[in-house]
């Protein structure tokens, strides 16, 4: 039946059969959605355990990198060493530069927010590829300051890639915070510094573990910057801030694939698992940071 | 000598003799009877004049309801008190506010002192996201006033002042937004008390309570004088009635008419007010 023109159902109303289509296609599409996201991570960790699993040696964490073969262990330490490191500088620059951004950024005579020009610098910086800023600080720091392939030399050029990061997160996560809070403590009294340690931040705490998470994984995974800084080292880490070159695992990832070697390639593989292993263990230690921060929080789900 | 004079002169103390028991009677006497005062008040976001010309006096030990339309600024009239419309961008005022005669924008002044003393109660219940007994001592942390096992004195002391304790004295720990809207509320009304102010701002304290809590409120607010100076905003007339003993009725930015809270809903001396209070305009 149409009746001025448009399609009417039999008990008079509009047809709904367009919308309903509509409805199923959206839906449909948001499912294809999320199986392209999940379809690949589920790829990448079977893959990699499949390879490096069936030929496992557990003294590939006890052992020290022998040429292209023996153990992990020199890689996996000078890894932890470099998360440390880079946890420690870009942790406290970046949220800083993040807490300077939300919170005392105040307006010039202009008006206009007197954060603007570090927020684009941190853009610009975020946009730089690794590659670039391995080679300003290998030619910077490892040639020009005479430092050598050095742990310091891995960790300032890691930090200067990941703090753009940290600092987007943190004042995104302080954005968010309810004005309520702030009020409130401004109203008690407290300093704008006292009332941000004691009451903005804890509930900001969820934003800012995350992007320091973020932060270091995308630091566990880089290559091409530690290439440039780190060099490659097969004996433990030293003690050594400079003139001394550090193992790392993604160097077996990048060079140990090439050789013609099946201990080469298998502990290629390793390094990929242990990897994939950090990352989700600093996944883990967020929730928890995570939960434990939100005890009294607001929206807290039980 | 007459004896009747001699008897009279030895009924008559000295005042420094009388002193002690005054002041223990009552530990404000030496102090101005005007806790705060209004003088020629204008504020103004940017271009856009918000108050005009607001002369007005509060007592120490009263309560002021501050009544009127939505737009009126009234709110803008309470947070300027305890300065927290000086970082809202375009804030100007003209004018002055003082507190105990002293200005509040006076250069010596100390304006974590001023909010010390002169406290505020938001609309919304606003806990910090922190355990019960810890938001109750968070001014009390930041002033210095007490540490260690004082704050459970206060905490306990505080809660017991706004009839909080027994309910939750087993939950000190817990997550604040786990009460009811009208104990996070009172939470907070105690966590304003627990730094002792003089004067306390209520930005209409019960709009998003139920009534039951609203009556819990407004019987504990009678109770915090005269130790307390309080002005309340508020949009309920009932509600300003019941608490206040004076009221001030402000209209697009005017103060239009102020004085003892039954003349003025009884007698209003002004048409606006009139209009308002029974209702003819909102």
């Amino acid at each position: 039946m149409v009746v001025g023109g448009a399609r009417v159902a039999s008990d008079g109303y509009p047809s709904t059969h367009r919308r309903r289509i509509a409805d199923r296609v959206f839906r449909a599409f948001t499912l294809l959605a999320l199986l392209v996201i999940v379809a690949p991570v589920i790829w990448v960790i079977a893959g990699i355990v499949a390879r490096a699993v069936p030929h496992w040696r557990w003294s590939v964490l006890t052992t020290n990198t022998v040429g292209a073969g023996g153990g992990l262990d020199n890689a996996i330490l000078g890894s932890l060493a470099i998360m440390l490191g880079v946890l420690i500088v870009a942790g406290i620059f970046g949220v800083l530069g993040g807490v300077y951004l939300a919170e005392l950024a105040g307006f010039n005579r202009n008006g206009k927010q007197r954060g603007a020009v570090l927020r684009s610098a941190t853009e610009v910086l975020a946009g730089v590829p690794s590659i670039a800023l391995g080679l300003v600080g290998y030619l910077a720091l490892v040639v020009e300051f005479h430092w050598g392939f050095s742990v310091l030399a891995a960790v300032i050029v890691l930090s200067v890639i990941v703090i753009p990061y940290i600092a987007r997160g943190t004042e995104v996560a302080l954005r968010q915070v309810p004005t309520n809070y702030r009020e409130g403590a401004e109203a008690l009294g407290m300093s704008t510094g006292y009332s941000l340690r004691k009451v903005v931040v804890r509930s900001a705490i969820p934003g800012i573990a995350t992007s320091l998470l973020i932060a270091l994984a995308i630091s566990v995974g880089e290559t091409a910057p530690m290439l440039y800084t780190a060099g490659w080292f097969t004996g433990t880490p030293k003690a050594s801030l400079f003139h001394q070159p550090i193992g790392y695992l993604t160097y077996p990832v990048w060079t140990f694939w090439d050789y013609p070697s099946d201990q080469a390639h298998y502990l290629a593989f390793d390094a990929a698992l242990i990897l994939l292993v950090m990352v989700l263990v600093l996944l883990v230690i967020a929730r928890l940071v995570v939960a434990r921060s939100q005890r009294f929080a607001e929206n807290r789900r039980n | 000598m007459d004896p009747v004079l001699e008897a009279q002169r030895d009924q008559t103390h000295s005042a420094s003799e009388m002193d002690p028991i005054l002041e223990a009677l009552d530990p404000d006497r030496t102090r101005p009877a005007d806790v705060l005062h209004s003088n020629s008040l204008s504020l103004a976001f940017g271009e856009k004049a918000v108050l005009s010309d607001v002369n007005i006096s509060f007592r120490r030990g009263t309560i002021t309801a501050l009544i009127g339309p939505t737009g009126c600024g009234k709110s803008t009239f309470l947070r300027t008190i305890n300065r927290m419309n000086d970082k809202v961008s375009g804030f100007r005022h003209g004018g002055d506010v003082s507190l105990e005669g002293e200005s509040i924008w006076a250069p010596t002044r100390n304006l974590l002192l001023l909010r010390r003393r002169v406290g505020m109660l938001f609309q919304r219940p606003n806990p910090f996201p922190m355990s019960i007994k810890d938001n109750v001592v968070a001014g009390v942390k930041a002033h210095q006033i007490a540490k260690g096992k004082q704050l459970d004195v206060v905490a306990e002391e505080r809660l017991r002042q706004v009839g909080l304790w027994d309910a939750i004295k087993d939950r000190l720990n817990e997550s604040p937004y786990r009460l009811s809207g009208g104990q996070q509320q009172l939470l907070c009304l105690a966590r304003a008390l627990a730094v002792g102010p003089e004067v306390l701002l209520l930005d209409e304290p019960t709009s998003s309570l139920d009534p039951i809590s609203t009556e819990v409120v407004e019987a504990l607010l009678r109770e915090l004088t005269p130790a307390l100076t309080l002005i309340i905003v508020t949009h309920n007339l009932g509600q300003a009635r019941r608490v206040s003993d004076n009221t001030m009725f402000l209209y697009q930015g005017e103060l239009v008419e102020h004085g003892p809270t039954a003349q003025l809903f009884e007698h209003p001396k002004e048409a606006h007010t009139e209009n308002y209070v029974t209702g003819r305009i909102g």
